[in-house]
C-alpha cells in the first residue's frame, strides 16, 4: 500500500504506540492522585508539556492539551468569545478549516457579534487588503490557518499579526497549526492562540493541544476537575499525550532531514506527471507550499474515479480534504481561490509523510499516467 | 400477571383448506424475527399468542413483529387466569395504563372463546364496566367512539386482557409465495419496490451493479445497508453483487451512445435473470415508474422488458416520486438511500438520451458487440452475500 493522504491522518510511529502501551499497562495511574505513582504520572506529563512549550518558544503554562484539532479549535474561538461581552466583531478566511469556519458560521445569528469572511488570493493567501479593510476597533477575534489543508499554501503570520497590532491591538489572534505544526521550521509565533493535532504528525488520534497566551482573556470549555489550568477539565489522557510527545520529540530530532524528503517526494511527483498534458497546479509553486501537500487538477478526469482506480493498484490519496469529501457539491476551497468547474472536479490531493520514497512517487507517477490517458478517453458526451 | 403479544392476521383468514399451511409460515416467521428473544407462540382458533416475553423486552418484540408480513395487527396483553378477581385487577392494571385521567371514555369488549367459562360475553362486559365505573370514577362510557377500547378473551388456558391494538405490515409471510430477484441500485424506488413485493409473501434475492472504479466501495456498502433494512421485513436476502465497468466501458466504446442507458438496462436485465434462474427465484422486481426518466418511457420498458423471459414486476409503476419517498420514510430505507455516495457514473449517462427507443434499432444496436463473453466474466465475478438484519 502507498500511502499518500498524510493529511488526513498518519500511521503512529511504533516508538509512540509503545509509549502509550506502557502508559497504559505499567504506569496507568492518574496523575492527580496523591501517592507517589500519580506524581511520577504527573511528571512524565509536565515534561510533555515542557517540550511542547520549547517547540514553540513559550511557556509550559500555555500549553492546555485537548481531543485534538477541531476541541483546539472550537476552544479557541468559543473561549475567547464567552470572555469578551458586547458588541463585536470575528474574522476568518474563505479557506479554513470546517471546525473554524463551521463555528464562525454558528454566530451568523448572534446580534451582539459580526462575522467577516475574508477572500484570498489565487494561491490561497488571506487578502491582506481586504483585512486591513475589515479590522476594526471591536474587533475580537482573528482566525487565520497557517497551513491549508487542501492546498499547503502558508499564511504569513507575521504580516497578519502586524496589521493587528497596528489596526485592533485588542483583538485575539489564533491560527489553526494543525498542518503546519512540525511541517515548517519551529519558531516563536506571533499569535495568542495555536491549535495542535498529534495524529497529523504520526501519534495517535484525540489528542492535541491548544497554545493559550498567558495574560490572554480567555475562558476554558469543559467544567469539571479543574485540569489543564481549569480550561479543560477530564482526566488527563495521560498515554495520547506521551505518545504525542515521543512522536513530537522524534519528528524534531528529523525535522530538517525529513522536511527536505517530503519536499523532493513532493518536486517529483509534480515533475514526473508534467509528462501528462492538461495537469494544473492548484495553490502555490512547488518551492513555496508546506513541504507535504501538492493539489493537481487532471482536466477531463472525475477526482473520485482517478481516486477509485488507484486504489485498486493499491495507491490511497484523496480529493479534497477527508472532513468535507462525504458531502456532496462544490469544494469551498477550491471555489474561493477560483478553481472551479471540471479543475474542481479534476482535482486530487497528494500528501505525503518522511516515510514516503522516491520509489513510490514514481510508481503513482506512472501509474497516474496510465489511469488518466486511459480514463479520458471516456468523458461524457 | 404476565405480558403476552396478541397477533390477529391479515389476509390468511380468508384461506380455505390451505389455512393450516399459511399459519404455520407465518408462525415460522414469527419464531425467527423473536429469535432473540426466546419466546413461546401458541397458534389457537384465529389467533397467535406469544408468551412467556420478559417485560422489558415487550416493546422491542412488539417492534418485531411490526416488521413482519402477514400480520395485521398486534396486542400488547395482560395474561391471566381465568379467575374472575385476576382479570378484575388486570382490567384495572390496563385502563391505568392506558391513562384514566379526567374525561376519558372506556368501552368493554369481551370474547368468549372458552364456551365453558361461567359468564357470557354480555355478562363479563357489563360486569367490567361497573367494576371499572366503581374503581375510576372519573372514567365515562362511550358505546360508540371509546378512547379506551377495554378488551377480555376468554381463551383455552387463560384470559387476555388489552386495550388498543398496534398495526401491523399486512400482507402475507414470506415464503408462501415463491421467489423473486430484485434490481436493487441503491436510490430511493427499488427497495420500496422490494418490500412491496415481499409483502405479497414472495422471499426476495438481490442484485446490484457496480461500476469500480466509476462507484465508490461506500456506495456498495450503502446498498448493503438498504438490504438489510429490506431484510428486516422480508427475512435473508441473498445479494448479488455484480461487477458491471467491463460492459459499460464497452458499450461506450461501440454502441450509439444516445442508446447506452438502454443498452446498459437490457444486460442489467440478463444477467439478473440468470442469477434468477441460478438461485430459483421466478420473476425480476425493479423499482420503475412510468416516465421517471428517459429509460422508464413506455418505449423503454418495452425495450427493457424484451431483454428477458422472466415476468418483472414492476409495483411503483403507478407512483408518483412523492408517494414513492414518503413509502421510502415509513419503511426506513429513505435515509440511506439519498446518502450521496455514487454519482461518478455520470460519464455514461449520454447528454441526450433516446426517450422513444425502437426495439428493432436497439437490438442491432446490441448486436454490434458480442456480449456474451462479456456477461459471463461478469457473472463469473459476482460475489454473493447473505444479508439478514
Amino acid at each position: 500500500m502507498i500511502y499518500f493522504d498524510n493529511s488526513a491522518t498518519t500511521q503512529v510511529l511504533t516508538e509512540a504506540a509503545e509509549t502509550a502501551v506502557a502508559a497504559m499497562t505499567r504506569d496507568f495511574y492518574n496523575p492527580a492522585g496523591a501517592y507517589s505513582a500519580s506524581v511520577a504520572v504527573e511528571r512524565q506529563i509536565n515534561s510533555a508539556r515542557k517540550d511542547f512549550a520549547d517547540s514553540l518558544l513559550c511557556a509550559p503554562g500555555e500549553i492546555v492539551f485537548t481531543s485534538g484539532g477541531t476541541e483546539s479549535n472550537n476552544m479557541a474561538i468559543f473561549g475567547t468569545l464567552k470572555a469578551r461581552r458586547g458588541k463585536k466583531r470575528i474574522l476568518t478566511t474563505a479557506v479554513e478549516h470546517p471546525s473554524v469556519y463551521e463555528v464562525f458560521q454558528a454566530f451568523k445569528n448572534d446580534p451582539e457579534t459580526e462575522i467577516k469572511i475574508l477572500p484570498v488570493d489565487n494561491i490561497g493567501h488571506v487578502r491582506l487588503d481586504a483585512l486591513d479593510d475589515a479590522l476594526s476597533a471591536d474587533t475580537a477575534l482573528v482566525s487565520v490557518m497557517h497551513v491549508n489543508n487542501e492546498l499547503g499554501t502558508i499564511t504569513d503570520l507575521e504580516a497578519v499579526a502586524a496589521l493587528l497590532r497596528q489596526r485592533a491591538p485588542g483583538a485575539a489572534f489564533h491560527s489553526d497549526g494543525v498542518q503546519a505544526y512540525l511541517k515548517l521550521p519551529l519558531q516563536k509565533l506571533p499569535v495568542d492562540l495555536y491549535s495542535v493535532s498529534g495524529h497529523k504528525f504520526h501519534a495517535p488520534k484525540g489528542v492535541g493541544f491548544l497554545k493559550v497566551r498567558s495574560g490572554l482573556k480567555f475562558f476554558g470549555g469543559q467544567i469539571g476537575g479543574g485540569q489543564e489550568n481549569n480550561l479543560r477539565s477530564g482526566t488527563t489522557n495521560v498515554p495520547a499525550i506521551l505518545a504525542m510527545q515521543t512522536a513530537a520529540n522524534i519528528y524534531r530530532k528529523n525535522l530538517e532531514f525529513w522536511h527536505r524528503n517530503m519536499l523532493l517526494c513532493k518536486k517529483r511527483l509534480f515533475l514526473n506527471l508534467n509528462e501528462l498534458e492538461g495537469v494544473f497546479l492548484n495553490g502555490p509553486d512547488v518551492d513555496n507550499g508546506a513541504p507535504h501537500i501538492l493539489n493537481l487538477s487532471f482536466d477531463g478526469v472525475r477526482a473520485e474515479v482517478l481516486l477509485h482506480a488507484l486504489e485498486q493498484k493499491d495507491v490511497c490519496v484523496a480529493t479534497g480534504s477527508a472532513c468535507s469529501s462525504h458531502k456532496r457539491g462544490k469544494n469551498r476551497v477550491l471555489s474561493a481561490i477560483g478553481v472551479l468547474g471540471t479543475r474542481q472536479e479534476g482535482a486530487l490531493r497528494f500528501s505525503f509523510c518522511p516515510f514516503n520514497t522516491l520509489k513510490e512517487v514514481d510508481f503513482v507517477s506512472q501509474a497516474i499516467i496510465e489511469l488518466v490517458t486511459q480514463l479520458r478517453k471516456y468523458r461524457r458526451r | 400477571m404476565k405480558t403476552a403479544l396478541l397477533i390477529k392476521y391479515a389476509e390468511i383468514h380468508l384461506k380455505g383448506l390451505n389455512r393450516p399451511y399459511f399459519e404455520r409460515m407465518l408462525v415460522s416467521r414469527i419464531d425467527s424475527a423473536l429469535a432473540p428473544h426466546r419466546a413461546r407462540i401458541i397458534r389457537e382458533q384465529g389467533r397467535i399468542f406469544v408468551m412467556d416475553i420478559p417485560p422489558d423486552h415487550v416493546e422491542d418484540a412488539a417492534s418485531r413483529l411490526r416488521r413482519v408480513f402477514g400480520i395485521h395487527s398486534l396486542c400488547i396483553a395482560s395474561c391471566v387466569d381465568k379467575d374472575w378477581e385476576q382479570i378484575k385487577d388486570a382490567a384495572f392494571f390496563v385502563l391505568e395504563k392506558a391513562g384514566v385521567q379526567d374525561g376519558k371514555t372506556f368501552k368493554v369488549f369481551a370474547r368468549r372463546a372458552d364456551k365453558r367459562f361461567f359468564m357470557t360475553s354480555e355478562q363479563l362486559c357489563r360486569e367490567l364496566g361497573h367494576e371499572a365505573l366503581e374503581r375510576f370514577p372519573k372514567l365515562k362510557v362511550d358505546v360508540h367512539n371509546p378512547q379506551i377500547p377495554l378488551t377480555v378473551e376468554i381463551r383455552q388456558d387463560s384470559a387476555f386482557v388489552y386495550a388498543g391494538e398496534l398495526s401491523g405490515q399486512g400482507g402475507m409471510p414470506v415464503g408462501c409465495n415463491g421467489k423473486a430477484m430484485l434490481l436493487i441500485s441503491g436510490g430511493i424506488d427499488s427497495p420500496v419496490a422490494g418490500h412491496m413485493i415481499a409483502k405479497r409473501g414472495v422471499s426476495l434475492a438481490a442484485v446490484h451493479f457496480f461500476s469500480y472504479p466509476y462507484t465508490s466501495e461506500r456506495a456498495r456498502d450503502k446498498v448493503e445497508e438498504l438490504a438489510r433494512i429490506v431484510a428486516s421485513y422480508a427475512g435473508e436476502i441473498d445479494l448479488y453483487l455484480v461487477p458491471f465497468t467491463d460492459i459499460q466501458l464497452t458499450i461506450y466504446d461501440r454502441c450509439p451512445s444516445s442508446e447506452t442507458t438502454v443498452l446498459m438496462r437490457r444486460l442489467m436485465m440478463k444477467i439478473a435473470e440468470r442469477l434468477a434462474k441460478e438461485c430459483k427465484a421466478q420473476a425480476l422486481i425493479t423499482g420503475e415508474s412510468i416516465g421517471q426518466v428517459a429509460s422508464q418511457t413506455i418505449e423503454s420498458l418495452t425495450v427493457t422488458n424484451d431483454a428477458v423471459d422472466m415476468p418483472v414486476f414492476r409495483p411503483l409503476i403507478g407512483f408518483d416520486k412523492e408517494e414513492i419517498i414518503e413509502r421510502a420514510k415509513r419503511i426506513g430505507t429513505f435515509e440511506t438511500s439519498i446518502l450521496p455516495y455514487e454519482d461518478c457514473c455520470t460519464v455514461f449517462v449520454p447528454q441526450h438520451p433516446v426517450t422513444k427507443p425502437k426495439l428493432e434499432k436497439l437490438r442491432e444496436s446490441e448486436a454490434l458487440v458480442d456480449f456474451e463473453p462479456l456477461i459471463q466474466a461478469a457473472i463469473e465475478k459476482t460475489e454473493c452475500k447473505k444479508i439478514s438484519q
